[in-house]
């Protein structure tokens, strides 16, 4: 292809646009929907993941010590501790601290009886792990540990914890894989109706001479125009939507607030993401579509 | 310059359009192409131009096998054409400049010598002064001009014209015809399929008869029309070979 033609055929595609504003606007008004939609799963199933993630962190489990163990074994338990491999963090709490913990609801007097001998606590760990659904086996290989009294035992709430976060991932990731899938199909017919309405268009290009890239580069590039614009304005939309819908969740549910993400956080992912989804769906859909009417010949191409 | 040999085109559904049919046309002739409807005239044209491939046979369009050309080379044999057709083809969105400028950018012409060919090509066909109209603003004989001037503008070495005057009153197919006889004296081969014997019969020149899928004539009618005397009219032109031309 030459060099001139490069420039003019940008041009034509921009063109083309406007040229065809009607089929332009109702392609955009589909791929924008469907990509509000799609994105609006998306971002409902990573903002849960994150929520269940760190419900998740903050289910610590405390590893209690037997009273009997000196402080300074007790530090060395923690390094054993500390050597199993699904554990994130641990955290010692001396028997003094956990006495301090107790002062409020014990009340002074009581409290201070308890210091030195009296305190019936024990030292103890605040262990963090990093996969929950390994909780049973980490939790019996900290057991194993020699000096260990007992382990607080929140199996319950682990379990329920990683099936909700893998039922939101696995239904998610459908949702998200289904309505891509029903956007592609939409957009491809929105294509191909456009095509058809151009495909005069097409016979006579080829009838002069051009060649396949020649009639096909300006239907790309304005497919992938299209899908720019729809990407820029759905992720407008969303984002727009984004604080006023977390805030109104955040007051039905106090947590969401701190465990979900932040609109600083996902501007520009979101933004990057659907603007690359729009252009994408627009490259694919066109390269599809016109490759129909390149593979035809003359009159076979207006149905003659 | 077209060169057939036993060419024959059988359609998937079992049509046989074209039997074995050969036939040489050399650099300049003025040809016509008759015959009945579905007699095989479209089909002859479609395989020079390569839009359907021959069943058997041999083709040779400007040098180039069509039995063996790729793909991909065929937008290159086409651009050594120039092609008329009876429902014009012009695109509505585009103005007459632009309709005629499409052919040259479709082959990346650099637009400097784009805007040099319209203007001298819209000259030729006596469309200049409407540029900036659309297709529906101009007259079907204004259309076909248009059509035409698309069809010189990459200066062909063949002009193809699929009845070109079929859409247009007798007057501006006369005037149409005109040019295309002028653009033959200018060392251009021109094939005209068509069905309106009048107009062969005036203009004359070699008539080439397809009927059932195969050649029944090919003859060559002289008559006295001079195609430098634009004034000419349908009725001041006489035939040489009307017996011949009442054959066709």
């Amino acid at each position: 292809m030459k060099l001139s033609s490069i420039g003019y055929l940008f041009k034509e595609g921009f063109k083309n646009i406007w040229n065809n504003r009607m089929m332009s606007l109702a392609s955009v008004v589909v791929l924008v929907s469907c990509l509000i939609i799609t994105g609006a799963a998306a971002l409902i199933s990573v903002n849960m993941s994150t929520l269940i993630s760190k419900v998740g962190d903050d289910n610590q489990i405390t590893v209690f010590l037997e009273k009997e163990l000196s402080d300074l074994d007790s530090v060395r338990l923690g390094s054993e501790i500390g050597k199993i491999k699904n554990v994130e963090s641990y955290r010692f709490n001396s028997r003094s601290d956990v006495l301090k913990e107790y002062r409020k609801s014990l009340g002074d007097d009581i409290y201070e009886s308890m210091q030195g001998d009296g305190n019936p606590f024990g030292n103890e760990y605040k262990v963090r792990l990093k996969d929950l659904s390994k909780y049973n086996d980490t939790v019996t290989q900290i057991q194993k540990i020699e000096g260990i009294e007992k382990v607080s035992d929140r199996s319950d709430v682990a379990g329920k914890l990683t099936k909700l976060n893998y039922f939101v991932t696995i239904v998610g990731s459908w949702v998200v894989l289904i309505l891509a899938v029903v956007t592609l199909f939409i957009i491809s017919n929105t294509i191909k109706m456009t095509m058809y309405s151009r495909r005069f268009e097409i016979s006579i290009m080829k009838s002069v001479g051009a060649t396949n890239s020649f009639v096909r580069i300006p239907f790309i590039i304005e497919a992938m125009i299209i899908g720019l614009l729809s990407g820029l304005l759905a992720s407008a939309a969303l984002l727009g939507m984004y604080n006023p819908v977390r805030n109104a969740a955040s007051g039905i549910i106090g947590m969401i607030a701190d465990s979900t993400l932040t609109f600083d956080q996902i501007w520009l992912p979101a933004l990057t993401v659907m603007s690359v989804i729009g252009i994408m769906i627009g490259l694919i859909g066109s390269i599809i579509s016109i490759s129909r009417y390149l593979n035809k010949e003359g009159g076979s191409i207006i149905g003659k | 310059m077209i060169h057939l040999e036993n060419v024959s085109k059988v359609y998937p559904n079992g049509t046989e359009a074209l039997k074995n049919i050969s036939l040489d046309i050399k650099q300049g002739e003025f040809v016509f192409i008759v015959g009945p409807s579905g007699a095989g005239k479209s089909t002859f044209l479609k395989l020079l131009i390569r839009e359907e491939k021959a069943t058997f046979g041999k083709i040779i369009v400007n040098g180039r096998d069509l039995m063996k050309i790729r793909k991909r080379k065929i937008p290159y044999l086409r651009r050594t054409m120039g092609i008329v057709f009876q429902d014009f083809r012009l695109i509505d969105k585009m103005n007459i400049y632009d309709n005629v400028a499409f052919a040259m950018r479709a082959i990346g012409t650099p637009e400097k010598a784009v805007k040099k060919r319209v203007k001298y090509v819209l000259k030729l066909v006596g469309l200049n002064g409407t540029e900036k109209r659309r297709p529906n603003e101009i007259s079907g004989g204004e259309q076909q001009r248009v059509s035409l001037a698309r069809a010189l503008v990459n200066n062909p070495e063949i002009l193809i014209a699929d009845e070109p005057t079929g859409n247009i009153d007798p007057e501006r197919s006369f005037e149409i015809m005109k040019m295309l006889v002028e653009i033959n004296k200018r060392g251009t081969t021109v094939i005209i399929v068509t069905h309106e014997h009048d107009l062969v019969k005036k203009f004359g020149g070699r008539i080439i008869r397809i009927a059932d899928g195969e050649i029944t004539h090919d003859e060559f009618i002289h008559t006295k029309y001079q195609p430098d005397k634009l004034s000419d009219s349908p009725e001041n032109t006489e035939t040489d070979n009307s017996e011949e031309a009442e054959n066709i």
